[in-house]
C-alpha cells in the first residue's frame, strides 16, 4: 500500500493545497492590489513548477534539455504575450 | 523494436520517446493558446457595458470546490503514473478511473457555474468581459472534456491489453495533459477568480 502513495508525491499534493490555502487568503484579508497580486503570482509560479517537477517528471529522461528548452520558450512568449498586451492596450492610457 | 531496460516501460523505445518529447512540444503551443485568452482578458476585463462586474457574479464557492477536484485529479493522476511504474495495473486503473470521475466532478460544477452566470445575465454576448471570460473558462473546460473522453479510451485499452509499452506512453502522456489543465486551471483561480473578487 505504501509504495503506491510515494512520499514526494503526497507531499507534492500536501504543498500545492497549502499553496491553494495561502491564494485564497486574498479573498478573505483585506489586502491592497499591490499585495494581493504579488501573493497571488508567487503562489501561481511556484505552484505551476510544482506541477512541472514533481507531477510531470520533466526532468527525468535525457530529453530533459529539449523539453526545458521548449517548455522556457513557451513560457517566455506567454509573458511577452500578456505583458505586451496589457502594456499596449493598458498600461499605455492610464 | 530495441527496449531500453533501464528506462520506464513508457519511454523504452524510440518511438516512445519521440511521442513524449512531441507532447511537450505541443503543451508549449498550448501554454501560448492560454496566453492569448488571457492576455485578452486582461484587456477587457473592465469593459463591462451595462452587464455585471466579475466580482459581482463569481462565487468562492464553487470556485473551490472546482479548484480542490482539480487538484486532488492531478494528484491521483501521478498515482496512476506511479502505480504503472510498479506494474500494478489494478492500482493504476483504479487511480485512473478516480481521476476521471473527480474530472467528471469538475466539469458538472462548471457547468452548474455557466448556467448560474448566463442565469444572472451574463451570457456570451452581454458584454466583452463576459465574453472573454466564457471564452476563457470555455475552452479549459472543452479541454477537460476532451480529456475525459481520452482518458475513457485509454482505461480500455489497458483494462484489455494490460501495461504495455503502448498502453504505458500514452498513459503517461495523458498524465502530461492532465497535469497541464490543472496548471491552466491555477492560473484561471488565481488570475480571473481571485483577482475578480479582491
Amino acid at each position: 500500500m505504501k509504495e503506491l502513495f510515494p512520499f514526494k508525491q503526497v507531499m507534492g499534493f500536501v504543498f500545492s493545497l497549502v499553496l491553494t490555502v495561502v491564494a485564497v487568503s486574498v479573498y478573505f484579508f483585506d489586502l491592497s492590489f499591490a499585495l494581493g497580486m504579488t501573493i497571488l503570482l508567487v503562489t501561481a509560479f511556484i505552484q505551476a513548477a510544482l506541477q512541472l517537477v514533481v507531477f510531470m517528471h520533466a526532468g527525468e529522461t535525457e530529453d530533459k534539455g529539449a523539453i526545458y528548452a521548449n517548455l522556457y520558450y513557451g513560457i517566455i512568449i506567454a509573458l511577452v504575450t500578456v505583458f505586451g498586451t496589457l502594456l499596449a492596450m493598458i498600461w499605455g492610457y492610464m | 523494436m530495441k527496449l531500453d531496460h533501464t528506462q520506464p516501460l513508457e519511454y523504452s523505445t524510440k518511438q516512445n520517446q519521440l511521442n513524449i518529447l512531441g507532447f511537450w512540444i505541443f503543451l508549449g503551443a498550448e501554454i501560448m493558446l492560454f496566453a492569448t485568452l488571457f492576455a485578452s482578458y486582461f484587456t477587457l476585463e473592465d469593459r463591462i457595458g451595462n452587464g455585471p462586474s466579475g466580482g459581482e457574479i463569481f462565487g468562492i464557492t464553487p470556485v473551490m470546490i472546482e479548484t480542490i477536484l482539480l487538484l486532488t485529479s492531478s494528484f491521483t493522476i501521478g498515482l496512476t503514473v506511479n502505480a504503472m511504474r510498479i506494474g500494478n495495473k489494478k492500482a493504476m486503473l483504479t487511480f485512473f478511473v478516480i481521476t476521471l470521475l473527480l474530472g467528471l466532478a469538475f466539469l458538472g460544477v462548471e457547468i452548474y457555474e455557466f448556467y448560474h452566470y448566463v442565469h444572472v445575465g451574463a451570457g456570451l454576448q452581454t458584454s466583452a468581459f463576459t465574453a472573454i471570460l466564457l471564452t476563457t473558462l470555455g475552452t479549459h473546460g472543452a479541454h477537460v472534456t476532451f480529456g475525459l473522453f481520452w482518458g475513457l479510451f485509454i482505461v480500455s485499452q489497458v483494462k484489455k491489453r494490460g501495461i504495455t509499452t503502448e498502453t504505458t506512453n500514452k498513459s503517461f502522456i495523458f498524465s502530461l495533459y492532465w497535469h497541464f489543465l490543472d496548471v491552466v486551471w491555477i492560473f484561471i483561480f488565481s488570475f480571473i477568480y481571485l483577482k475578480g473578487m479582491m
